[in-house]
């Protein structure tokens, strides 16, 4: 955890007190697979790419380390995102155990790293709880997707979800979100690319904002503690990622519980090395992707913690 | 992250180049990459091409026009250094059941990950490898390879002695085809899905259909 934090903690650059989220009850817990990936695509919130190692990979003794922590503080799910989790040779093994306990949640690119481990993949559906896969098809638009993403990963992609669903995995999709798009529109796009695949058409559609690379610094509006009474109800502040979960990264060979899956390039959020430590330590919202969740309600969650509007999806 | 000591650059063509770095203390599998960076902190994934007990780590390397990395690593010297990431990767050939047989199709640098289990396994061979060039110059290792019990050259811009001039997706008929088969397709990504889909409408199980894209057709 860290050693001091400073007065930007607590207070805007005017001086005046900052909103925060104090967590309740651990729902979800997510972990970082690490940050390397397959691909090297330039929105990349996680600046992933082959072989980087800022956030390391997880190995199945970090993880069961806090897989069981959270079991014991009444956790209902378990997620994990990268980098691309298949890269991580640890990772069908951390599935293996995880999924004796709780539902998990993954989130991949369904490129070579899973379709190379398919073998392997399939049988977690026959493991005690349920496995869901949430696919990142960034736009209803093979070429726009394959832009940032690198040639016939679209297609690469949507071939791999409908494979998963036939397989009985729960699926789901991840997308970018324009700025001033018309959602329902964009989400009906899809239809055909769904049908193609043989997946419902009414899965579930994730939409992320603009989130920015590790580190940088857009100028985003700060968040006050009054703008937390004043526009928010209780509703939507439980709402908050850093209300109800937590995620373990790996970081120079050590694992941390930082307070979110969107705040991992600042040290502040490092809340401990324990689930009940980190639990009890108050979320200050002054990294620019905390005004993500309070202006757009961003969540990387599907589960039901999203007391406000369309659980576990972005809406404006 | 490590700095590791340039060995030899040794040109292969023009364009094509095998860099050899000390390998120092890097553990790795057969089909494992390292990202090699440049001096402006780029990197690029190259995929080794030793067995895991050589003295060297060997890489097979196109230099890509403007490649930033591509085109400082060819400028190498002897005693130079290279900063490397930690071994990482997601195919890995020949790892399957003991039982199971494997084959190797590649295109290009793509036959680095083959000549990486080869010269580990060298007493446990592929049932097949085939390997498409353009060329005939621009094939590596080829005397390592000739001396496999099924291998096959194919050159598709010029006719070389005794090779099977053509693409080698022309080769696919010669596949051996047995569900106990696993398939590692490595290189030029139309080559990959040509064969895979080939492979599946053959009734070969999809989980036994492994694949690697080192680079695109419209990038090359």
């Amino acid at each position: 955890m860290p050693t001091q934090r400073d007065n930007n903690w607590f207070f805007s650059s005017k001086g005046e007190k900052r909103g925060y989220i104090q967590p309740q009850l651990l729902h979800e817990l997510w972990f970082h697979t690490g940050t390397s990936c397959n691909l090297r695509c330039p929105f990349c919130l996680e600046g992933s790419k082959p072989g980087d190692d800022r956030l390391q990979f997880l190995t199945l003794e970090d993880a069961k380390t806090f897989i069981d922590e959270a079991v014991e503080m009444g956790v209902e799910k378990f997620s994990f995102t990268g980098g691309e989790p298949f890269v991580n040779p640890h990772f069908i093994s951390i599935l293996d155990y995880a999924l004796n306990l709780k539902p998990c949640l993954l989130l991949t690119n369904a490129t070579e790293p899973l379709m190379n481990q398919f073998a392997q993949i399939i049988p977690l559906n026959d493991k005690p709880y349920p496995l869901n896969f949430r696919v990142s098809l960034d736009h209803p638009d093979p070429q726009k997707h394959d832009e940032s993403r690198g040639k016939g990963n679209f297609k690469k992609a949507l071939d791999t979800l409908g494979r998963l669903h036939r397989e009985g995995f729960g699926v789901s999709i991840a997308r970018h979100m324009l700025d001033g798009e018309d959602s329902t529109a964009v989400d009906k796009a899809y239809a055909p690319y769904f049908r193609q695949a043989g997946v419902p058409l009414d899965i579930t559609i994730i939409k992320f904002p603009e989130f920015h690379t590790p580190g940088s610094l857009p100028n985003v509006p700060e968040i006050t503690e009054s703008c937390m009474t004043s526009y928010l109800t209780e509703a939507q502040r439980n709402g908050f990622m850093c209300h109800y979960s937590k995620m373990i990264v790996k970081e120079k060979g050590e694992c941390g519980v930082y307070a979110c899956t969107l705040v991992d390039d600042d040290d502040d959020y490092n809340l401990g090395r324990t689930l009940k430590e980190a639990m009890t330590e108050r979320v200050m919202l002054k990294h620019h992707r905390c005004y993500s969740c309070f202006a757009y309600g961003a969540s990387c969650s599907e589960g039901p913690c999203n007391t406000d509007g369309e659980e576990g999806q972005i809406s404006a | 992250m490590q700095n590791l000591i340039v060995h030899d650059v040794i040109a292969q063509t023009e364009q094509l180049f095998e860099l050899q770095l000390d390998r120092a203390n890097v553990a790795f599998e057969p089909g494992n990459c390292l990202a090699l960076f440049n001096n402006n902190e780029e990197s690029r994934p190259y995929s080794i091409a030793s067995g895991t007990d050589d003295e060297l780590l060997r890489f097979l390397i196109r230099r890509v026009p403007e490649g930033p990395v591509s085109q400082w690593l060819t400028e190498r010297k002897p005693g130079d250094m290279v900063q490397v990431s930690e071994p990482f990767g997601w195919f890995q050939p020949g790892r399957s059941e003991s039982e199971e047989q494997s084959v190797f199709i590649a295109t290009g640098t793509g036959i680095a990950p083959f000549l990486s289990y080869l010269r580990t396994m060298p007493q446990q061979p592929p049932q097949a490898c085939f390997y498409g060039v353009s060329l005939a110059a621009e094939a590596f290792a080829l005397d390592e390879l000739k001396a496999l019990p099924n291998f096959q050259l194919a050159v598709s811009r010029e006719t070389a002695n005794g090779d099977f001039h053509g693409r080698v997706t022309g080769l696919m008929e010669q596949l051996p085809l047995e569900s106990n088969i696993h398939y590692y397709l490595c290189g030029l990504d139309e080559m990959i899905d040509e064969v895979s889909g080939w492979l599946e409408q053959k009734n070969i199980d999809y989980t036994h259909i492994h694949r690697e894209v080192f680079f695109y057709a419209d990038a090359t």
